[in-house]
């Protein structure tokens, strides 16, 4: 064919009919690839919207009450006249509950995704996602009127036994495994064969022991515990936790499976198990983008509004001792919710403005989460690529 | 460590792995599974003849000649309770002053928990409020308050070390020697001839509108609700969404500007839900009133400012994953640029980004944050389409909040939270649902 020789310079002049049609396509063009970047360009102009908005909304809060007291005091009365609006608890338990969360959902997430992307096979793994998938898409609202409907009246009625059967289902096959390792690392250096199996089986019925009658002890701790009420820290964690896993299961598994075969293969022919490939090798390699998958994770805990309005009491103050979770307590999102509807009529006060700057906190922090999980992806591909 | 101790910790790993998708899988199941049985017992339930008085009452709806059969046979086993309530007053004027002082404040439980069961008493007045007018309409609903009337619920606070334990005492004991001790064991062994009750299909829930705030009735408004905030949000987000994704895959080029324009997207996709209820009311409520105060409009933007990078990153997906052959083909035969991206490209992609549009709608419809300060009312009718720019709706998300913390009865109406909830859940998923279905039949057809 004759147009084979044609180069592509040739080739659009070819086409073009007249100098007037070919001025008018290029003007068409260019109006319709400004009309594109105007549009792409939006969702900028929005975020910085977002932010002005907000901001102008929150500044006159700052202004009239100054920073010492949202940050450090914990009166919270919002009510009162003049109003008091110290936020430290309200950000603890915010802290807490996103806090609480993760500690649930950042090992089984992190462990769900290598399973995902190293351990099962395909025809199971398509089984799996959508059920990620789902938990994805339950509506918040939803999982907020199962934690204050079916989980607190549960936590507050059997909370005891409860916290019990969770500590053994959890607690105890981590610690057996720990009893085989340390005993085994322990007699690793004995050299006669006999004697290191004797030893073995010593170190092991020892330390079986005492982790049994450790896990008795704080078993039946647990159990004696009575539970004011449902609609506390730990069980908006639980239920926060469910939701944020999707999240980190999703970003770590793509980390993981940015981690090229060759690597996995190289860790295998040196004779480690999967096991150890996976921790020493996968995990390290893919390290960087797990971390912005927890944050990403984290971001949604600290974001979610309606189960923590639902079912964390909304009691605004630090429990007793710091720590406890069986306390009711507050967060930022739920006093934004929960306060914007009477502070609303009274646009102006610093009651609405405090709001806001409840929100500014929650905007900034998101944002800059976010920058930070973006730059550690982008770092991850470019040294993967690199390699 | 030796070989048998690494294949044991090797084995254990891909358990925890295993372990943790199990737990995921059984909690989906936790969250579901009463969600789906008690949401159910919205429509399909055991109702009383009071249950039919109420639909024939309010919505005009069923045969008025069996139910005043019905109410008739029913009748005659209420007036035999209504003569022992008139007996036993009788009686208590009769007593001396320190038992009747007694006893009136024992009698004095009793008669309200008999309304509740029963529906008024033909000596009351006509009450103000629907939700007295009738008894309990459901059977289960029915036999914890016969359990009510039958028993008086105590606290033991005896033991301060421990939380104070509820016991129940019979209240016919505390009647014991006067006339009203047989009301108890009447109204136990009578309450299926009162109430006769009869397996019932109630479509009405999902198309009927609430009745004295969703204690009788159904949840057509916030159905209706839903459908016109989701909808009205995909309508401004998914020409904006898939434009952007156009520009983003075909024309951007690399550069500062290019990456400030994706940073602001996964910004925007990283913004708490609260935190775009807040701009929509600074925003498009405060600074450009689109509305005098909340509004279906104004809710339905901030959604859509919501949903947008979700909509972004899936066009921008699918567009990515047309084969680079269909483009070459398509500029190969001398179309321009743009003509490739409308007759081929787009068109390719399109199943992509319905998927995405899909998972999308359904976000929308499920988020309750960005609405509590736009859009949403706790009580109302079903607006006409007409009035979506200047009211504000009851949605299912809001009002399942509404019902489940702020209502004055919450614990009553478990049944209706729970069908609205099942009925939000339900959307939802199958919204989901089909996207992977579609997702899955592109899979297939790309993979030839």
């Amino acid at each position: 064919m004759a147009d084979e020789s044609i180069g592509a310079g040739q080739r659009t002049t070819a086409f073009v009919i007249s100098a007037r049609k070919r001025a008018i396509q290029k003007v068409s063009k260019k109006v319709g690839e400004g009309m594109l970047l105007g549009v792409a360009s939006f969702v900028a102009i929005v975020v910085l919207f977002i932010f002005y908005f907000v901001a102008r909304d929150a500044v006159p809060f700052f202004q009239l009450r100054g920073f010492t007291e949202f940050f450090t005091s914990s009166n919270w009365y919002p009510a009162d006249q003049p109003g008091q609006f110290g936020a430290l608890a309200i950000i603890y338990g915010s802290v807490m509950v996103t806090f609480g969360s993760a500690l649930i959902a950042v090992p089984m997430g992190v462990a769900a995704a290598i399973c995902l992307s190293d351990i099962l096979p395909f025809s199971v793994r398509q089984y799996a996602k959508p059920v990620i998938e789902m938990l994805a898409a339950i509506p918040s609202v939803a999982f907020g009127f199962f934690a204050l409907v079916v989980l607190a009246p549960l936590l507050q009625n059997n909370g005891g036994p409860m916290l019990m059967w969770a500590w053994w289902i959890l607690v105890s096959p981590f610690l057996l495994l720990g009893v085989l390792v340390v005993s085994d690392l322990l007699t690793n250096h004995v050299k006669d064969p006999q004697h290191r199996k004797q030893l073995h089986m010593l170190f092991l019925v020892v330390f079986a022991l005492i982790a049994i009658f450790l896990l008795y002890k704080v078993g039946t701790l647990l159990y004696g515990i009575q539970i004011l009420t449902g609609t506390n820290a730990l069980n908006v964690s639980i239920i926060l936790s469910f939701m944020a896993l999707p999240t980190i299961v999703s970003v770590s598994e793509d980390a993981l499976q940015s981690v090229g075969r060759d690597i996995r293969e190289g860790s295998y022919a040196l004779g480690a198990t999967r096991a150890e490939t996976i921790v020493k090798t996968i995990l390290p390699a893919a390290s960087s983008g797990i971390l912005a998958a927890v944050i990403l994770g984290i971001m949604r805990a600290l974001g979610e509004t309606m189960v923590v309005w639902m079912a964390s009491g909304n009691s605004s103050h630090i429990p007793e001792p710091w720590f406890n979770y069986l306390e009711a307590i507050r967060t930022l999102t739920a006093t934004i919710a929960g306060d914007m509807g009477e502070a609303d009529q009274v646009t102006g006060s610093a009651r609405y403005h405090v709001l806001f700057a409840m929100g500014l906190l929650l905007l900034v922090i998101s944002f800059i989460s976010n920058l930070v999980s973006e730059r550690i992806v982008v770092r991850q591909r470019k040294i993967l690529s690199g390699q | 460590m030796n070989i048998g101790t690494r294949k044991i910790l090797d084995r254990s790993f891909t358990a925890l792995g295993i372990g943790s998708i199990v737990v995921m899988a059984i909690a989906l199941l936790i969250v579901l599974v009463p969600i789906l049985t008690n949401g159910i017992g919205a429509i399909f339930f055991t109702g009383t003849v009071e249950h039919r008085k109420m639909l024939l009452h309010e919505f005009k709806r069923g045969d008025s000649e069996t139910l005043t059969s019905d109410i008739a046979s029913s009748d005659r086993y209420r007036s035999k309770v209504y003569q022992m309530l008139t007996g036993f007053e009788a009686e208590l004027e009769q007593m001396p002053p320190e038992k009747k002082v007694e006893y009136k404040a024992k009698y004095a439980q009793v008669k309200p928990a008999l309304q509740a069961l029963l529906g008024p008493l033909p000596s009351d007045p006509e009450p103000m409020l629907t939700r007295f007018k009738y008894g309990q309409t459901r059977w289960e609903k029915a036999e914890e308050k016969l359990h009510d009337l039958l028993y008086e619920s105590k606290w033991d606070n005896s033991n301060s070390n421990v939380m104070a334990k509820e016991y129940f005492v019979s209240r016919a004991i505390g009647f014991q020697g006067t006339s009203l001790a047989q009301l108890f064991p009447y109204v136990k062994d009578n309450l299926e001839h009162m109430l006769l009750p009869e397996f019932t299909v109630y479509w009405g829930f999902i198309t009927d509108s609430s009745v004295d705030s969703h204690f009788f009735g159904g949840i057509w408004p916030e159905i209706q609700g839903t459908f016109f905030l989701a909808v009205g949000a995909m309508l401004f987000a998914f020409p904006l969404g898939v434009i952007a994704a156009v520009y983003f895959t075909e024309y951007a080029k690399p550069g500062f500007f290019n990456s400030m324009l994706r940073s602001a997207n996964s910004t925007l996709a990283g913004v708490p839900s609260i935190v775009f209820g807040m701009f929509g009311l600074a925003f498009f409520i405060n600074t450009l009133k689109v509305s005098e105060s909340k509004s279906v409009l104004a809710g339905a933007l901030t959604l859509a400012i919501m949903i947008l990078p979700t909509i972004i990153r899936a066009a921008e997906e699918a567009i990515l994953a047309v084969p680079k052959t269909y483009r070459e083909a398509s500029l190969s035969l001398g179309s321009t640029k743009w003509n490739t991206i409308a007759t081929v490209i787009l068109p390719a992609a399109l199943p992509g980004i319905l998927t995405g549009g899909v998972i999308s709608l359904g976000r929308a419809a499920g988020e309750t944050a960005p609405i509590i300060f736009t859009a949403a009312v706790s009580v109302g009718s079903a607006i006409g389409l007409a009035d979506v720019f200047s009211s504000p709706t009851p949605a299912l998300s809001w009002n399942i909040y509404n019902l489940a913390s702020e209502h004055e009865a919450a614990s009553q109406i478990r049944h209706v939270q729970y069908g609205m909830v099942l009925s939000l859940v339900t959307i939802v998923l199958l919204l989901n649902l089909s996207a992977i279905v579609l997702r899955a039949r592109i899979s297939k057809k790309l993979k030839g």
